[in-house]
């Protein structure tokens, strides 16, 4: 099953917290399919600006636009459609981490959830730990259950925030096995420093700034 | 295939059976607020001794026992997510309307739970003359449904501040203020064997008010 | 300049012969001169709350700070006239019904407003981030808002049929003196002038914050 073509759009979009500038003004465009990597040091933005493009966020300034199949999705909508995975993302702990991604799977009321869940477990390698609860996980399968849970509802965009995190030479090659697959028909949007990572893209976007862990 | 156009009701059913999966899980978000209910209850009830023959007081000290239950326990619904940094999980699979939603039907269940326990509790403690059933479920049923929707809201903003249990409690107060008139007034009627037409109609306008108001309200409260 | 000395001395002349000039009325005797001060600041403690809750709407529908900033102004104000208003009503009361508190419905529905205020103000202070505290602040107006019809109207007839109250509260159902009328009606003018004027003060010190901030 492939993604329909996702397009990302940035105009001059750029976001501070109080008097501490987050992300410089930033302009762009890119299309799928394909993997767009955002490189830059530490604090200069990079998981600012996922958040602002998966929606969760406003830019102070400037605008985001993410279109699917042709037509623009408004921030409110993106979650339909991106599959996100960021450090941040955490699980319930007292739930297992199959009931976990069934939760998602449900609430965003998946057509098939069973078939769903068990595929995203797979294609992660948690199977075997599917029964566990997360309280028990380590750093490394909580990472990949974050991956598991941005391809669950196979969105058109994946954004993924320091993928191979936490993760052993079998995690991060799980993790290039979903970047590849995705970025066949769809767009895949890494942060990252890892030049692993950094290598399969095709486009790059390199954040510049002194950004929030520098006195400005 | 991404799922557009979600079946929102679904979405909120999920989510309340999740709550209860959680609380049933964890348990000590509801033995904490029954805690608080009986040894509020029970201190009360204590200091105030026998009252059977002054339901106004009756009225006002179940009111307010209630009350103080709600105050206690309402805000947890949220600050579980919150310390659980699990609201960007919630955040991506549902809308900020289905979320609160969900948390509204949990916390109306939560209360209706507390309420099965400390009420019989009370009508024992203080020796309370015998209740007229079908009006006094009528003003408790409204009661809580307010009580319910103005924690949902409340609670939803405090847990995305830096202010806690006193903040949220303090934020509530004007909110619930109206409850706490009409349901006392509707109560002490009840016992009194006067009409309570007036307080149950009044307990409904306003819990039709709270809920139209939070509907409209929902969809800003999470966006960063 | 020039206006805000005409809005002092507006006031000051009015208050001159308010309190000299102007004949007592019947009832109320000596405690009339209140009237010239406790009913403008209550006027204006709704006035302020109302438009604070207009604010709060219009930030949520366009999201526009300045909105916001009236919002949280006239919050502040609010909560000053009304401490002015429930002050020197309890003041009035002791000097009238010899109790400085009846939960009288007049008094009830202002303390309510209190309330409300207090919550709104002491909600602002915990929340970090301009956007947020402005959104967060909101949702609580208008949700206030809903409460305040309940509040002001309803919830006080109904204590007051709960303790029967002997006082005859005839505020407002006294011909009014020609003179006395008029110093009142000037009051009020000048009251609102004086509240307008503190109101742009306030929201162009917000301004100026953010400005600064944002250099």
């Amino acid at each position: 099953m492939s993604a329909p073509a996702a397009r990302v759009h940035g105009d001059a979009v750029s976001h501070r917290y109080g008097s501490r500038v987050a992300l410089q003004p930033l302009s762009f465009d890119f299309g799928g399919p394909g993997v767009v990597a955002v490189t830059g040091e530490n604090g200069s933005g990079k998981s600012t600006l996922l958040r602002i493009l998966a929606g969760l966020m406003r830019p102070t300034r400037g605008a985001t636009s993410l279109e699917v199949g042709g037509v623009a999705v408004p921030p409110r909508e993106r979650r339909h459609h991106v599959g996100l995975s960021t450090p941040e993302l955490s699980f319930y702990e007292e739930f297992t981490a199959e009931e976990n991604l069934r939760f998602a799977a449900e609430t965003r009321g998946l057509p098939n959830v069973q078939p769903a869940v068990r595929d995203a477990l797979e294609k992660t390698g948690l199977s075997s730990r599917a029964g566990d609860r997360v309280a028990e996980f380590s750093s490394g399968m909580k990472q990949r259950l974050r991956l598991g849970f941005a391809v669950l509802h196979r969105p058109a965009v994946l954004m993924l925030d320091e993928p191979g995190a936490h993760l052993d030479e079998e995690g991060k090659a799980v993790v290039e096995r979903l970047v590849l697959a995705h970025s066949a028909t769809g767009l895949v949007i890494v942060a990252t420093n890892e030049p692993r990572e950094i290598e399969v893209a095709s486009h790059r976007i390199q954040l510049s700034g002194r950004g929030l862990d520098h006195p400005s | 295939m991404p799922a557009t156009g979600s079946n929102s009701a679904a979405a909120v059913w999920t989510i309340l059976r999740k709550e209860c999966r959680s609380e049933w899980r964890t348990r000590y978000g509801l033995n904490a607020a029954l805690l608080f209910a009986v040894a509020s209850l029970t201190a009360v009830s204590f200091a105030a001794g026998r009252l059977s023959d002054r339901t106004d007081l009756l009225a006002a000290l179940f009111w307010i026992v209630l009350l103080f239950a709600t105050l206690a326990s309402m805000s947890h619904a949220f600050v579980r997510e919150v310390e659980g940094r699990t609201m960007l999980l919630m955040r991506l699979v549902a809308s900020p309307t289905e979320i609160a939603t969900g948390k509204l039907c949990f916390n109306l269940l939560f209360l209706l739970v507390v309420e099965a326990v400390t009420v019989p509790l009370f009508l024992v403690l203080t020796g309370a003359p015998p209740v007229r059933w079908g009006t006094f479920l009528a003003v408790l049923g409204l009661g809580t449904i307010s009580l319910a929707a103005s924690s949902t809201l409340v609670g939803a903003v405090i847990a995305q501040t830096r202010g806690r249990g006193a903040l949220f409690a303090g934020v509530s107060l004007p909110l619930l203020l109206p409850v706490l008139a009409a349901a006392v007034a509707g109560t002490r009627d009840m016992w009194a064997s006067n009409p309570v037409a007036s307080s149950v109609r009044l307990l409904a306008a306003y819990a039709v008010a709270l809920l139209s108001a939070s509907l409209l309200l929902y969809d800003h409260l999470w966006e960063d | 300049m020039v206006l805000r000395v005409l809005l002092f001395l507006w006031i000051a002349v009015t208050m001159v012969i308010a309190l000299l000039r102007a004949p007592l009325v019947p009832v109320l005797e000596e405690t009339t001169r209140v009237l010239y001060f406790h009913i403008p600041a209550a006027w204006l403690t709704v006035v302020a709350l109302g438009w604070s809750m207009i604010n709060s709407v219009i930030y949520l529908v366009r999201r526009d700070l300045r909105a916001d900033d009236h919002a949280a102004a006239a919050a502040e104000l609010g909560l000053l006239f009304c401490i002015g208003a429930t002050v020197s009503g309890a003041l009035w009361a002791k000097a009238m019904w010899g109790a400085y508190w009846n939960w009288d419905p007049r008094e009830t529905s202002i303390f309510f407003v209190l309330l409300i205020y207090t919550a709104y103000l002491a909600l602002r202070g915990s929340i970090e981030g301009e956007e947020k505290r402005a959104r967060l602040s909101a949702i609580y107006s208008v949700a206030a808002f809903v409460a305040v019809p309940f509040l002001i109207f309803v919830v006080p007839r109904m204590y007051a049929t709960l303790h029967p109250d002997p006082i005859i509260n005839d505020r407002g159902k006294v011909d009014m003196d020609p003179m006395i009328r008029w110093c009142f009606l000037s009051m009020l003018v000048g009251f609102t002038g004086l509240y307008v004027w503190l109101q742009s003060l306030r929201v162009r010190v917000s301004r100026l914050e953010r400005a600064a901030h944002a250099a």
